[in-house]
This record gives structure tokens, sequence and C-alpha cells, in this order.
């Protein structure tokens, strides 16, 4: 067997893949913002007891960790799409439709990842000493209050690691993009296999991209953890 | 440090008619609690003048903490009355109600509880600033002179895991100051420190006492207790058994138990 890397040279697949990965790595952007958001939030939810709030919080939590991304990407995409809101362009005035595959993937990331991090968040807010919230509580914090100057800044330091993981998740979860039609590297990869038959030779370079990604994503995220450590605190 | 503050907040059931010096600052009548099943306060009645200093004494376990804890808010009791200057404190149930007493009442902790994410100057201005709503810079200039006051001039910018625990327990002293409390509730301030650290935080507090400022402390040390405090009271098993002058209580204890108690510890 002998790999053949001669298709690499084409300027029109190298504009694919490199489109490819633009796309991915925004995909990746916008889903690792809907997850904090959604993450922060839901976690405050449970964590702060708030009534109504709870119940609803904990099923999604569990509807969404506990159920393949996959379908709830098609699922969300089938429904979406079948809603048919529309948008219109301001530039060229013409009516383009709201949720798009890409806004479907983003939203299907943001709510996976994100009901993961609910989790991942509320155990780092619970490894925050209860003496420093006595201290803050003393100090006359509210509850609200505590939670925003206080658990949540030391709670997200602390679930730094899990966090990590969960956003290489959703950066390799991005790769389901393909499957509803948007242009991700995958789509480019599949685009490119199916002219040129070499499976095997663009798998590995996809191979290679995704874990070009996912380490600059980790190096990203061990850099922002030396900024934020708190000198002394911990080991 | 001793400015009167304005009077915020819920007033007592019965406003105080007769001269405000005499009545006492802080007043407990009856305390109940319980934690569950256990009782852990039976009936506790104490009170505090104004610039008084006294000392809760009594064995682990006897409720001592949860008495500070009632004087502040920190939790709420089952029975009884808890009163703090204008405020009834057993009447105060929602957060934002309860900022005006946490004002005037500060609070120091055996394990200093302080913020580790921030530094020791913001550490003393996070709270003005956050709850009171004071300007950054009158109470930054007020910070300042604190950490000034309890000798940590130089460890503005050090982060509090980067400090001794004498350090951090005087950081603590002066983040309670800052609030600018007519009394300080402190829990056993002394009692995780090494030996050698505990003088320097309890010249602190010998200061303050001198000072005026209010004082309740809960604390193992016996000489310490003797010198500073106008009053001591000597809990067990969720009740105050005696009470009186230093002088008086360590000479010739009364109770049984006190005896008992004291033959332990001194
Ligand atoms: N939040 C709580 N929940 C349940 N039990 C509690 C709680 N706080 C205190 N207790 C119990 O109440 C009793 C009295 O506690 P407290 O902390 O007031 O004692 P203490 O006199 O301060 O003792 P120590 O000298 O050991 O600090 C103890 O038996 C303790 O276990
Ligand atoms: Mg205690």
């Amino acid at each position: 067997m002998t790999l053949d890397f001669a298709w690499l040279f084409d300027p029109l697949y190298q504009r694919w893949l490199l489109n490819g990965i633009g796309t991915t790595i925004l995909l990746s952007l916008f889903g690792i913002v809907l997850m904090f958001v959604i993450g922060i939030v839901g976690a405050a939810f449970l964590h702060l007891n708030v009534r109504y709030l709870q119940t609803p919080t904990t099923i999604f939590v569990e509807l969404f960790r506990n159920t393949p991304p996959l379908v709830q990407l098609f699922f969300l995409y089938f429904m979406l799409s079948d809603i048919g809101l529309t948008l219109t362009d301001p530039a060229t005035g013409r009516s383009i439709p709201l949720f798009t595959g890409f806004t479907c993937v983003v939203l299907s990331l943001g709510l996976y990842n994100g009901a993961i991090a609910v989790e991942i968040i509320r155990s780092g807010l619970l490894a925050v000493p209860s003496q420093t919230v006595e201290g803050a509580r003393a100090l006359g914090y509210t509850r609200l209050q505590t939670f925003r100057h206080v658990e949540l800044p030391i709670g997200l330091r602390l679930c730094i690691p899990p966090m990590a993981s969960n956003i290489v998740s959703l950066i390799k979860t991005s790769s389901q993009a393909v499957l509803v039609a948007v242009a991700d590297v995958m789509y480019g990869a599949t685009q490119i296999m199916l002219e040129t038959f070499r499976n095997l030779e663009v798998m590995l370079l996809i191979w290679v991209v995704y874990l070009m990604i996912t380490g600059l994503a980790v190096l990203i995220v061990r850099r922002i953890a030396t900024t934020v450590r708190i000198p002394g605190y911990g080991s | 440090m001793t400015d009167v503050q304005p009077i915020q907040g819920q007033p007592a059931p019965k406003p105080q008619t007769q001269d405000q010096s005499s009545a006492p600052l802080i007043e407990l009548r009856d305390v109940h609690k319980s934690f569950g099943s256990i009782e852990v306060l039976k009936g506790v009645s104490m009170s505090v003048r104004d610039g008084g200093v006294v000392c809760i004494i009594g064995p682990s376990g006897s409720g001592k903490s949860t008495i500070l804890r009632c004087i502040n808010g920190l939790i709420t009791i089952d029975r009884g009355t808890v009163r703090v200057g204008s405020f009834a404190v057993e009447t105060l149930k929602k957060d934002k109600e309860l900022v005006p007493l946490r004002h005037e009442v500060a609070m120091v902790f055996q394990q200093y509880n302080l913020f580790p994410h921030r530094t020791v100057l913001q550490n003393l201005t996070m709270a003005p600033v956050q709850v009171l709503g004071e300007k950054p810079a009158v109470v930054r200039e007020r910070a300042l002179a604190l950490l000034a006051k309890v000798r940590l001039t130089g460890k503005e910018n050090a982060y509090p895991g980067e400090l001794s625990g004498g350090q951090q327990q005087r950081v603590a002293i002066a983040r309670a100051l800052a609030m600018q409390p007519r009394v300080i509730l402190f829990d056993e301030v002394t009692a995780a420190l090494d030996p050698e650290m505990v003088s320097e935080v309890l010249n602190v507090i010998r200061d303050l006492a001198r000072e005026g400022m209010t004082c309740v402390l809960v604390t193992h040390e016996m000489r310490f207790a003797q010198e500073v405090a106008d009053e001591i009271f000597f809990t067990d098993k969720g009740v105050i058994v005696e009470h009186g002058p230093p002088g008086r209580l360590f000479k010739c204890p009364n109770d049984p138990r006190l005896k008992a108690f004291l033959d332990k510890v001194l």
C-alpha cells in the first residue's frame, strides 16, 4: 500500500480544506460561548435553589447529557427548519432562513456540552470552601452577590481541568456538522474523497487537523489557567 | 472607627425610650436554636453594653459559635429575641434587610475566611464598595490606613494564600474594620494559629478593645480573656451557666461545671 498525497497540492482542495477548518473553528467558538452561558446560568439555578427553575434545569441537564448529540442535532435541525423562521438580510433584502444548518449545529453543541458544563461548574461551586462563603455572608453579601463575586470566580477556576475536556469534546462533536450539510472540515474531506477516492489519505489528514485544533484549544486553556491561577491557593 | 452609623432597617418592637448609653448594645433573650433534633441553644440570655468587651468561654460544642452567629443573623433562631442597636435581628429575613445589620456587626473567624482570589487590599475594599456602595477611592484610603494599623503595610498586593496564618488573621480583622462596624464578633480567632503568631493577633484585638470597640470574643485564651474582658460568659450544653467580671469568675467560680472547666484549661 502506498499513500498518495498529490491531491493536497490542488488549490481547489486546499481552499475547501481551509474554508472547512475556518468553519469548524467558528462552530466551535460559538458553541463554546453558548456552552458557557448555559453552563453558568444552569449551575446558578441549581446552586441558588431558584424556585420553579431547578426542576426544569435538572430535566434539561439529564435530557441532553444522556442522549446522543447526533440525535439532538437532527431533532433540532428538522424541528427548527420545519418552523421555518426567516430573517431579512439587511444588505440584499433577501429572506434567509433563521435556523440554518450552522445555527443548528451551534445550538446543538451549546446545549449538549452546556448540559455537561452545568454539572462541571456545579461541582466547582460545591468545592468552594463553605468558610469563604460564610465570610462573604457575614460582610453583608446577598446570596446572589456571594455567587457572583466569590463562588463563581473561585468555582470556575476549580473546574478548569474538566472544562478543558468538555471543550475538546465539543470540538470533536462539531464534526457532526457535515451531516446537516454545513461545510466544515469534515464536509470538505468528504467532497475530496468523492473526487479523488483517496479515503485513507484524506482521513489521515483530517485526523491530524483535529489533533491540531484540539491541541491548540488545550494550549489556550492552559494559558488561561496560568493567568487566573490564585497565588498560594490550593497546591 | 467608632463613628455612629445612621439607624436603618427594622426597628425593635419596643423602641428605646430611655437614655441610649444605659441600654445594652446587644441583648439576647431566651434564645433557642435546634439543628435538626439537637437543641444547641436552650434559652440563652446575655447583654453587652456599647464599648463593652465580653468573652464567651466553655467546652467544645457548648454553642459558643452558634451564639455569635445568632447575633449577626448568620443563623435564624427558633425562639427568643436578639436585639443589636435598633435591629430586632430575629425579624430580619431577607438578604437585603440583613445588610444594615452586617454593616454594624462584623465577624472574624477561626479559619480567617478571606477571599483567596483577591489581593489583601481588595479583601478590605470589596464589601464596602460592593455591599455598602461606598466610593472606591474613599474605601481605598481607609483600607490602607487599616493595613497600617494591623501592621501589614507592604502586603497590599499579596494574596491571602501567600501570607502566614497570623498575617491572614490580621487581614481578616482589618477587613472587618473596613466595614466600620459598631461591634466585632471574634470566633476563636487564634485557635488555628501557631503559638508564636497568637500574640500578634491578640495585640491587635487588645488595641481595638482599648479604643472602645464593642467586642464579643469566643476564646480559649484564658489569660487574654481575663485581661481584656469586662465580663465573661461561661456556656455549657447550650445554656449560660455563669457570668460575671473576670476577676470574680476565675478566682471564685460558683458552678461546679465552671470549676471543672477552669481546672482543665488553666
Ligand atoms: N449548621 C449546623 N448544623 C448542624 N449542627 C450544628 C451546626 N452548627 C453547629 N452544630 C452543632 O451544634 C453544637 C454547638 O456548636 P457550636 O459550633 O456552637 O459549638 P462551640 O461551642 O462553638 O464549639 P467549638 O468550641 O468546638 O467551636 C455542636 O454539637 C455542633 O455539632
Ligand atoms: Mg465554635
